[in-house]
């Protein structure tokens, strides 16, 4: 009763399969992610040092392309509400578009390439060179260790580190405003949160905390599943921030409905 | 130790962006007036014109609160609750109005509150407000409409009338068309070009007489500005009155006085009319040589007959029966003149 066995008969096809597979992954991923976060033992230091990496770190690229970005915006805003005579309006539309969109998205962005492709490559490096193997041996739980802090760290840092783009951002339109219209600094900052409301600052600051999670997430995902070799530590930190960007679009787009429906009308 | 200074580092930058997070929200807040204690006032408008939940209330142009909420109320009306500050309480009245209005012409919906008695109390929480109708974009926008309307009236009669002047009909189209009246239009308008370079002068005379009138000292000044100097003028014009009033009368009594040599002239010159015919005495002996003739031989038969009357006169002197008579009177007449001549001589 020698019975052969042929490969493996696909559920639905092979592309359909991996995808579901590659879902039910990632699901089983993020969910260990919580579980391992609520579970003792916790890792302080491991989060400090991650929110050292993650936060402070990406503090000074942060601030610089805010303060292009608010700007650059202010510049490019002006000539459409010159047409109108309306560039009394510009600090209102600035505060609006830095708080409720420009902020969290550059930030996540950036964050993405740096931190993203980061994670991604030295997971990856980690699981390639075995050293997770190893410190499975070593009786320390790696996940914890490694993708918990890691994930926990972007969850935090980065709504702090939109914080910080939203105020440099604006003190950079200021510095435009006021080099073209000459409007006080008190009368800036009086249009500006005039515009805007406490449902665009939670919800950009509630939306930075679901694009950090994504970013480690998937920047742990990419690195602790990358296949073995050096060309899947390249091709970890690649997806990790490619991957990371286009789920950042997309739940800024999920996210821009919600807050759409919950803005009184 | 390096460790350390990295998690100080990490709280530092944790610390600042939740400062700037609070700071943030905390100045929202106050600028949108949530920490604020406020009450709730209401009004039914029959159109609220987009209003939104969150739209700022005014008083006199300042913000005193926000829009709470927006609910249909009756059949078709709409009735807004709004937040209104405390602090504000004081200045609107029971009788203030809530109108719907805007920020700016393309700026957001509010509601204004004004007006509002003293005598009046203040609002509570909960009072509602009147509502005061204003007139919308779309009723503004129907008045423009029947505007345009009456433009294109005026329009089509102004192109008529254009018309009309332009094929010469009308005073208008002859004055416009017509050579002749040009020509003197324009000479009309040389006259009065001429009139008002004369105008200019007389008013340039005027001037520098006026300036004259302005210079001290001089009689013009002194007749405007010396009181003294004016009343003198007054009462020589009152002596000049009564002097004038006199020679009236005398021009009076001179004219009668004329008029009377007018009539004895007038006599003379009938009489003077008489003395040329020869139907009177005196006419005749003037005017006719017939006459003279014959008084100037009466005359002379009268010359002849006198000398020989006295001849006659002085033979009867001397006759006896007249001699003594005459000879007593020459006695009587020598007497008298030597008695005169004593008396003359005492």
């Amino acid at each position: 009763m020698n019975e052969q066995k042929g490969p493996e008969k696909p559920v639905l096809t092979r592309r359909l399969d991996r995808f579901f597979l590659e879902m039910y992954a990632v699901s089983a991923f993020v969910g260990r992610i919580f579980k391992e976060a609520f579970l003792p033992p916790y890792e302080f230091r491991e989060i400090v040092k991650q929110c050292f990496e993650v936060g402070y770190k990406s503090l000074p690229l942060i601030s610089l392309t805010g303060f292009i970005t608010g700007i650059v915006f202010t510049n490019q805003s002006r000539p459409s509400l010159s047409e109108f005579g309306a560039t009394s309006w510009l600090p209102a539309l600035i505060a609006i578009a830095i708080v409720r969109a420009l902020a969290p998205l550059v930030t996540a962005l950036i964050a993405a390439g740096k931190v993203g492709s980061n994670i991604g490559a030295e997971l990856g490096s980690m699981k390639v060179t075995e050293q997770i193997d190893a410190m499975e041996v070593s009786a320390t739980n790696p996940f914890k260790f490694l993708v918990v802090s890691r994930v926990f760290a972007t969850t935090f840092m980065i709504p702090i580190l939109m914080i910080y783009t939203v105020a440099v951002a604006l003190m950079g339109a200021y510095i435009n405003v006021h080099q073209n219209e000459a409007t006080s600094f008190q009368t800036y900052i009086t249009q500006v949160f005039n515009a805007i409301t406490f449902l665009d600052v939670f919800s950009s600051v509630i939306k930075s905390f679901v694009f950090g999670f994504t970013i480690g997430a998937v920047g742990c995902y990419k690195g602790y599943h990358s296949s073995k070799g050096t060309e899947g530590v390249g091709k970890a930190a690649n997806t990790a921030v490619v991957t990371s960007m286009f789920l950042i679009f997309i739940e800024e787009l999920i996210a821009l409905q919600i807050v759409s429906a919950l803005r009184p009308s | 130790m390096n460790e350390n200074k990295r998690s100080v580092q990490v709280g530092i930058f944790i610390f600042l962006g939740i400062v700037i997070f609070i700071v943030g929200v905390l100045f929202l807040g106050g600028q949108q007036k949530r920490f604020i204690k406020s009450i709730e006032v209401a009004a039914v408008f029959d159109d609220v014109g987009g209003l939104k939940v969150g739209n700022n209330v005014w008083f006199s142009g300042v913000k005193i609160g926000t829009v709470r909420a927006i609910h249909f109320y009756g059949k078709s009306q709409v009735e807004v609750s709004m937040n209104i500050e405390k602090e504000a309480q004081q200045y609107i009245h029971k009788d203030a109005e809530a109108a719907i209005s805007s920020e700016g012409f393309i700026g957001n919906k509010i509601v204004v509150i004004g007006g509002g008695s003293p005598q009046i109390a203040t609002v509570e929480d909960g009072d509602i407000l009147r509502a005061k109708t204003v007139l919308g974009t779309d009723q503004i926008m129907e008045t423009l409409q029947e505007n345009n309307k009456n433009l294109l009236k005026i329009t089509t009669d102004f192109k008529g009338l254009v018309s009309k002047i332009a094929r010469g009909k009308g005073t208008v189209g002859a004055v416009l068309t017509d050579s002749l009246l040009a020509e003197e239009f324009r000479a009309t308008v040389m006259h009065l070009q001429k009139a008002a370079q004369n105008a200019e002068r007389l008013s340039g005379s005027l001037s520098s007489y006026a300036g004259k009138l302005q210079t001290k000292g001089t009689l013009a000044n002194e007749l405007v500005t010396d009181t003294s100097v004016f009343a003198g003028i007054r009462s020589s014009v009152a002596q000049l009155k009564k002097t004038a009033t006199t020679a009236q009368e005398i021009a009076g009594k001179a004219s009668e006085a004329v008029s009377k040599a007018n009539a004895a002239s007038n006599n003379f010159a009938a009489a003077s009319e008489k003395l040329t015919r020869s139907d009177n005495a005196i006419g005749t002996l003037l005017n006719d040589p017939q006459a003279a003739a014959d008084l100037k031989t009466t005359l002379k038969y009268l010359g002849t007959s006198s000398k020989k009357l006295d001849e006659d006169l002085e033979a009867a002197q001397h006759n006896f029966l007249l001699r003594g008579f005459f000879k007593k009177k020459a006695k009587r007449e020598a007497k008298a003149a030597k008695d005169s001549l004593e008396q003359k001589t005492p």
